[in-house]
This record gives structure tokens, C-alpha cells and sequence, in this order.
């Protein structure tokens, strides 16, 4: 193949194997990341796996020609999400080594086999019925026409699919409050502050603190 | 897709250069690790505790909250690029989206979930805060007698009654707490 | 757009042979930068404090970053005890890769022609190029949070915990305040919002005149913060914690941090040219056009004034600086992608230059309008907000009292 790639080759075929060559990777790099994610006892070390299962992904998604999304798909998951994933795992202490052997739900394994079997079932179903789940790209015609991939997806999001778009600020609020409220532990609004709240804290400033001298 | 064969190259040659380079370093740096070497650095103290496990979940929210700013604005983007397109109708559906974003945003702030360490206060001292908490890594420690008094230091040799007498007029932090 | 010349016939040895000498020198003229940024650095920060900075090594002491690089190579590389390994040794790398990918979205300046093949002075430009941005200061995050949790030691963990919240904190706002420069070009391609920029008179034309300079201030110090700078370098904050997230590295790993330090500079330079500056847009002399040239001059500007800011400002606080991310700079960016959005609105689909100017400019008035309700509403959650903090630190307080008592 590098010596087609060398060779004065015809555009159309070196687009066929590149394409195949990208999708290659990605295939290979979505199912290490994966499996390292299962495999792999180190939380962190999978968190990283995970890392790889999506510039994996992104890299799919550019064999698709949506270039687009592949930058999203590294910015967001992988900028933002999987830091997320870290700072937890991190932060909260469960960087150890995990003890497997204890089955924190009953009946949890042999209920992931059976959803992991009916997943692949319902792939591989899916990848015999229609075309746009077996990644052929531009059956549907999606990128004909002029205009780049942004601008095709901002016209859909702004147009055709605005009110799922508004909707999803809704969502982003919820998230906000949701994190807050999980995390944050009571937390008194000024308008909602009782008097007892204005009372301690006049009373917090008037206190005075012990000395730390040795005087007594 | 060919557009992006010079970053793969690219790519491949910082690897090929950062793998050449550590390679180098490993055949010409010396080996003599030791077992103070390897212990972990605290100026030269030898540690008796190994890291902290947990950490305040004030760094958790900012990565979550980061996560809803980060998904606003990559909305923004394709929004940003077919703007002149869409023009007044881009205008208003933005600012619907922006808003309501926006509103989130001060409800975060006015929940005091975004602040960190000792409050700025209009006015007034501030109250000293006694305790680390989870507002405050904090910790901060009444002025010593000495220094508000404008007194000397007492020597470091000298015994605890040697201390003179403090000023008639007792700074009110430096009181003894009443019974709680 | 996104389609270099070079590329129209295929493949074939020439077009891979240009392409390699290509990767090449963006590769050395990144590598070059640095060892030049750390000289340049060090000498405009001793001539600020009045000293006279390096002057041994090679003439005027220019080669001495070299001279320290070199130094690291023969150090010994140890891997702490506690250290995870893999991850210890991988975290420099995955640090080094993005930045240095980074600088190929950079437009130096016009085309070039070898052997009858033409070739963008540019490595690569996707029609998303400046997401490019946005990806790399989100992958460096990693280098940070990595290294300072392999080092299986307290002061690397505290640093890499700070400057990923920090790093986070602001990505939101470089984010912003590049989609005001996209909004205002119309594309992502880093190559169109350098030439959106060019006309006679080029400076006018600039993206920094087009936004109304704001948003440059926003996107100038969310970037310092995003790559820990001074005054944003708590990081490495040597009395608390005596090094930071690299704490731990040696030889060359610790070199690579370094090199990842400085080649983000200059890329983010870079970057600032293109998006804020017109990149190689300027004057033509002689009647040739020297792109390369201002592209240069603009950059060693911008460095100057890293250069200078950290040596003028003092560190700021942790609070401070959380502070100044999320509630000031988050919605001032956020308000002003608004304002200028407004002010756009009208100018496309506004009058023919007919009546007063006021009347064209409804909407981006309207946009200022409500920019003034939604800071007024910020600044009394912040009120709020620091009230509420009051009350429970008030609490939290005597409560501890009680217990102790």
C-alpha cells in the first residue's frame, strides 16, 4: 500500500484506501480503549483508555467527512468529560486498585452479559436493516450541496432543529442546579435567610475569639 | 482527508524525536538512584504521610460546571459561523439560549458555589473563622496580643508568666471566649 | 477553503517530499522559538530588574538555553518510588504532542512555489482549524493532572489540582471570545480569518478594532491563565509548593515540560496574531509581499508583552484568580460576544447609510441594553452569593466552637 501511496495513483483509489486505512485505526483504537477500560485495575488507568476509545471515535467520525464533530467529540469528551471522570477519581480517593471479587449488586453479572448480548444483537440487526447504521458515508446525501460541514450543521441546529436546541439550555440548567444542590451542602439564599440565619450571623460577628496566649 | 497527512506527520516526527531523545538520555545520564532520591521531594524532610486522599468537591463542581460552558460553547461555534446568515433570527435565538444560560449562571453565583477562600466583606472587620471548613481552606488566626498591643515580642527562652501585662485598652479579639 | 494547492494532483514523491520538508520546518521553527523564548525571556526580565541576565554561554550568552538543554539530557532519569510508572513517564509526552501539533493551524504567510508545486505557508488547515485551539489547551490538562498524580507526592498532586481547575476554569472564556472573532469572520478556517483581516490600511481591518478590542483583553488573559503564566502561575508557586505538578521530574522528562511551556507561548502567540492581529497581513515593501516578516515582528510583539506582564505583576491569589475566571471574565466575554453579535446583526441586514447612525444600530443597542440588565443581575448574585457564604462560614464556625468547648 506505501508503494501506492508512492506511485503517481489516481486520486479516486487513494481516497478508497486512505479511507479504509483511517477506519482501520479507529476500529483498532475504539476497541483497545475499550477493552482496556474493562480490563485494566487501575481506575485511572482506565479513565485513560477511555482517552483512547474516543480519539477513536474522532477518528471515525473524520472518515465520515464530519469533520466537525470530531473536534467536538475530542473538546468536549475528552477535554471536558473524561477531566471530569479524573478529578473524581482523583480527588475523591478511589485511585486504588478496585476489589472485584465483591459483587456490589446481586444478580449484576450475569444481567450484563445478558444486556451486552441483546446490544449486539440489536448492532448487528441494525447494521442488516439500514443503510445509515452500517456507516456508509453520504447515502443520505448529507453533504451534498455547497457549504462546509459547520455550516450545514448550523443551519440544521438553527433552523430545522432549533427547539431541541432551546431545549437544551433547560438541560444545562438542570445540570447546574443539580450539581449544586448534590454537592453544596445547605445553603441558605439571602431571600430565603430566616431570622435565626440574620441573628447568627450578627452574633458571629460580635464573637470574639479565644487568645491563644497561656495566660489563664 | 489528505488535509490532515501533515499533522499525522507531525505527530509522528515529535514522537520520533521526544522517543529518539529519552532514548539519548537514557544512554548518557548515570544510574545511581538511591532511596532518598526516589522517596517523594519535601524539601528534605522525610515524608511521614503519603498524599491526601480527598480533596474539596469545590474542584469537582468547577470541572462540572465547566463541562455546561464547554457544551455552550461549542453550540456557539457553528452558530458563530452561519451568523450573518441567519442574522436577526440568529440574534434572538442565541440570546434565548444565552439567557437562560446566563440565569443558571447567577443562581450558581448566588448560591456562593463558585467562591473560594476568605470573603471580601463590604465594611467591618471580617469574623475569625476558627476552623477550616468546607467554605474555606483557610485558616486564619487572631493577631497576637504582641503585635496589637505594640509590645515587644516576648524571648523565646523566657518563661509563659514573664509576659507583661497587656495594654488597658484589650483589643476585643483577643478576649477570652465566653462559655458557649 | 481547507484544500491546499499542493494537494490538486494527488500524490506523488514531490508533493511527499514538500510535505516532509514542510513538517520539518514547522517542527524546528517551534524548537528554535523555544530555545530562543527562553533567552528572550530571561534577558527582557533581567533588563526589567535592571541586571545584566545570562551572558556566558555562546556570544551575548544566546546559547545558553541550549547549553541547559544539553545539561538535561546527561541527568539521571529516575522514576520516584511511588511514582505509577507508565503513566509518570507517559504524562511529559502527552503534554509536549498537542502543543507542538498546535503551531501547524498557524498561517506564516501567503504561498510559496518549489518545483511548480504551490504550497500555503501553513501546515495544515482543516475548516475547523481554530477548534484547534480549544482541543490543545484541553489535552495539556492531562499533562498536568497526570504528572502531578503519578508523582505519588503531596506537592505534585496540590500544584497539577490547581492548575487543572485553573486551566479549566478558563478554557470557557478563550472559548468565548474566539467565537467572537468566529462570528465576526463567518469561518473557522484559520487561513479565512487571516485573510477577513487584509485590506488597505490593514490594521482597521483587524479583528481587535472589529470587536471592539474587549474581547482580545478577555481572550489575552484567560490564555496567560491557560498556560499558568505569571501573574496566574500559581502552579508553581515555589513557597507553597516547591515546584508544582513537575515537581518530581528529572533529566530529560523535565525538559519536555519545559519545552511544552514555551512552545505553548509561542503557539498561543501565534495564534493571538492570527485571530486578533491579521496574522502576516501587512504592508507590502517594494512591492513584495513579506508576510513571514510582519508575521514575525507581531509575534516577537506579543511575546514581549508575556514577557513583561510577568515581570511587571505580582502572583495572584487562588480565590483571586477563581474569582476573576467565572465571575468576571465568564460573563464579560459572554455579554460582549452578545453586544458585538448585536451591533453585526444590523450591518448586514441594516439601512443603505442613509440617517443617523443610531438609528442603523437598534439591535446591537438593544444587545448593550440588555448587557446592562444581566450585569446588574450578576453583581447582586454576587452579593447574594458572598451573603450566603457568610452565613454558612458563620455557622460552620461555631459549630467547631461548641465542639471544642
Amino acid at each position: 500500500m506505501l508503494a501506492a501511496l508512492l506511485a503517481d495513483s489516481s486520486g479516486q483509489a487513494l481516497a478508497h484506501a486512505s479511507a479504509w486505512a483511517v477506519f482501520a485505526v479507529g476500529a483498532a483504537m475504539i476497541l483497545t480503549g475499550a477493552l482496556g477500560v474493562v480490563l485494566l485495575r487501575n481506575p485511572v488507568h482506565c479513565a485513560l483508555m477511555l482517552v483512547i476509545t474516543l480519539f477513536g471515535i474522532a477518528l471515525e467520525f473524520i472518515d465520515q467527512s464530519a469533520d466537525f464533530l470530531a473536534a467536538v467529540q475530542i473538546i468536549v469528551y475528552a477535554g471536558a468529560v473524561v477531566i471530569l471522570f479524573l478529578f473524581v477519581i482523583m480527588f475523591l480517593g478511589v485511585d486504588r486498585k478496585e476489589a472485584i471479587s465483591a459483587e456490589p449488586t446481586r444478580f449484576q453479572r450475569p444481567l450484563a452479559v445478558l444486556l451486552g448480548v441483546v446490544a449486539l444483537v440489536e448492532i448487528l440487526a441494525l447494521s442488516r436493516i439500514d443503510h445509515w447504521s452500517a456507516g456508509t458515508p453520504s447515502q443520505s446525501g448529507a453533504l451534498s450541496g455547497p457549504g462546509s460541514n459547520v455550516q450545514k450543521l448550523g443551519q440544521a441546529i438553527y433552523t430545522g432543529y432549533l427547539l431541541p436546541f432551546e431545549m437544551t439550555a433547560a438541560l444545562l440548567v438542570i445540570a447546574v442546579v443539580a450539581a449544586v444542590v448534590l454537592s453544596r451542602r445547605h445553603q441558605p439564599s439571602a431571600s430565603e435567610m430566616s431570622e435565626l440565619d440574620q441573628e447568627e450571623l450578627l452574633s458571629a460577628r460580635r464573637f470574639t475569639p479565644p487568645d491563644q496566649g497561656d495566660q489563664s | 482527508m489528505v488535509q490532515y497527512l501533515p499533522i499525522l506527520l507531525l505527530i509522528v516526527l515529535v514522537a520520533l524525536f521526544a522517543g529518539g531523545s529519552a532514548a539519548g538520555s537514557r544512554a548518557l545520564g548515570p544510574k545511581r538512584p538511591t532511596a532518598a532520591k526516589q522517596g517523594p521531594y519535601e524539601s528534605g524532610i522525610a515524608p511521614r504521610f503519603g498524599p491526601a486522599a480527598r480533596f474539596p468537591v469545590r474542584f469537582y463542581l468547577v470541572a462540572m460546571i465547566f463541562i455546561i460552558f464547554d457544551i455552550e460553547v461549542i453550540f456557539l461555534y457553528p452558530w458563530a459561523v452561519m451568523y450573518h446568515q441567519l442574522s436577526t433570527f440568529g440574534l434572538a435565538e442565541m440570546a434565548a439560549f444565552a439567557v437562560v444560560v446566563f440565569i443558571a449562571f447567577a443562581y450558581l453565583v448566588s448560591n456562593g458555589a463558585l467562591d473560594w477562600g476568605p470573603r471580601q466583606r463590604r465594611g467591618g472587620r471580617a469574623p475569625v473563622q476558627l476552623a477550616r471548613s468546607t467554605t474555606s481552606s483557610v485558616r486564619r488566626v487572631p493577631r497576637p496580643v504582641e503585635l496589637v498591643n505594640g509590645v515587644a515580642p516576648r524571648p523565646l527562652d523566657s518563661p509563659p508568666g514573664a509576659r507583661p501585662a497587656p495594654a488597658e485598652a484589650p483589643n476585643p479579639y483577643d478576649q477570652p471566649v465566653k462559655s458557649a | 477553503m481547507g484544500s491546499d494547492p499542493l494537494f490538486a494532483n494527488g500524490l506523488n514523491l514531490a508533493v511527499w517530499l514538500i510535505l516532509l520538508g514542510k513538517v520539518l520546518v514547522i517542527f524546528l521553527i517551534v524548537l528554535l522559538s523555544v530555545l530562543f523564548m527562553v533567552m528572550y525571556e530571561r534577558k527582557a526580565v533581567a533588563y526589567l530588574g535592571v541586571r545584566y541576565g545570562p551572558n556566558r554561554a555562546g556570544p551575548k550568552g544566546w546559547l545558553q538555553s541550549l547549553a541547559d538543554g544539553t545539561k538535561l539530557l546527561f541527568k539521571e532519569a529516575f522514576t520516584p518510588r511511588n511514582a505509577d510508572k507508565a503513566v509518570y513517564k507517559a504524562a511529559p509526552y502527552l503534554m509536549l504532542v498537542p502543543i507542538m501539533v498546535a503551531f501547524s493551524i498557524v498561517p506564516i504567510g501567503g504561498r510559496i512555489t518549489i518545483a511548480h508545486h504551490t504550497t500555503e505557508l501553513q501546515l495544515a488547515d482543516p475548516q475547523w482549524g481554530i477548534l484547534f485551539l480549544l482541543m490543545t489547551s484541553g489535552l495539556a490538562v492531562y499533562g498536568v493532572i497526570l504528572a502531578g498524580w503519578a508523582s505519588g507526592s503531596k506537592y505534585p498532586l496540590l500544584g497539577s489540582v490547581r492548575a487543572s481547575a485553573q486551566m479549566v476554569s478558563y478554557e470557557a472564556v478563550l472559548g468565548l471570545t474566539t467565537a467572537t472573532v468566529v462570528l465576526v469572520t463567518g469561518s473557522l478556517s484559520t487561513s479565512t480569518i487571516v485573510a477577513a483581516q487584509s485590506g488597505h490600511w490593514s490594521f482597521v481591518h483587524w479583528n481587535l478594532i472589529h470587536t471592539a478590542v474587549i474581547p482580545f483583553i478577555l481572550f489575552s488573559i484567560a490564555i496567560t491563565a491557560e498556560m499558568t503564566r505569571a501573574p496566574f502561575d500559581l502552579v508553581e508557586a515555589e513557597e507553597e509548593l516547591s515546584g508544582g505538578y513537575n515537581l518530581e521530574y528529572s533529566s530529560i522528562d523535565f525538559a519536555w515540560f519545559y519545552l511544552a511551556e514555551y512552545a505553548a507561548l509561542v503557539t498561543n502567540s501565534a495564534i493571538i496574531v492570527t485571530l486578533w492581529f491579521g496574522g502576516p497581513n501587512g504592508p507590502t515593501i517594494d512591492g513584495h509581499s513579506v508576510g513571514p516578516l510582519w508575521f514575525t515582528v507581531k509575534v516577537l510583539v506579543v511575546l514581549y508583552i508575556f514577557v513583561w506582564i510577568r515581570a511587571t505583576l505580582p502572583r495572584f491569589r487562588y480565590d483571586q484568580l477563581m474569582d476573576l475566571g467565572w465571575k468576571r471574565l465568564i460573563p464579560a466575554s459572554l455579554i460582549m460576544l452578545m453586544v458585538v453579535a448585536g451591533f453585526q446583526a444590523t450591518s448586514t441586514s441594516g439601512g443603505n447609510g442613509a440617517g443617523h447612525w443610531l438609528a442603523q444600530r437598534e439591535w446591537g443597542l438593544a444587545a448593550v441594553g440588555g448587557a446592562f440588565v444581566l450585569g446588574a443581575l450578576l453583581w447582586r448574585a454576587i452579593d447574594v452569593g458572598r451573603q450566603a457564604s457568610e452565613v454558612e462560614e458563620a455557622r460552620e464556625s461555631r459549630l467547631s466552637l461548641e465542639r471544642e468547648s
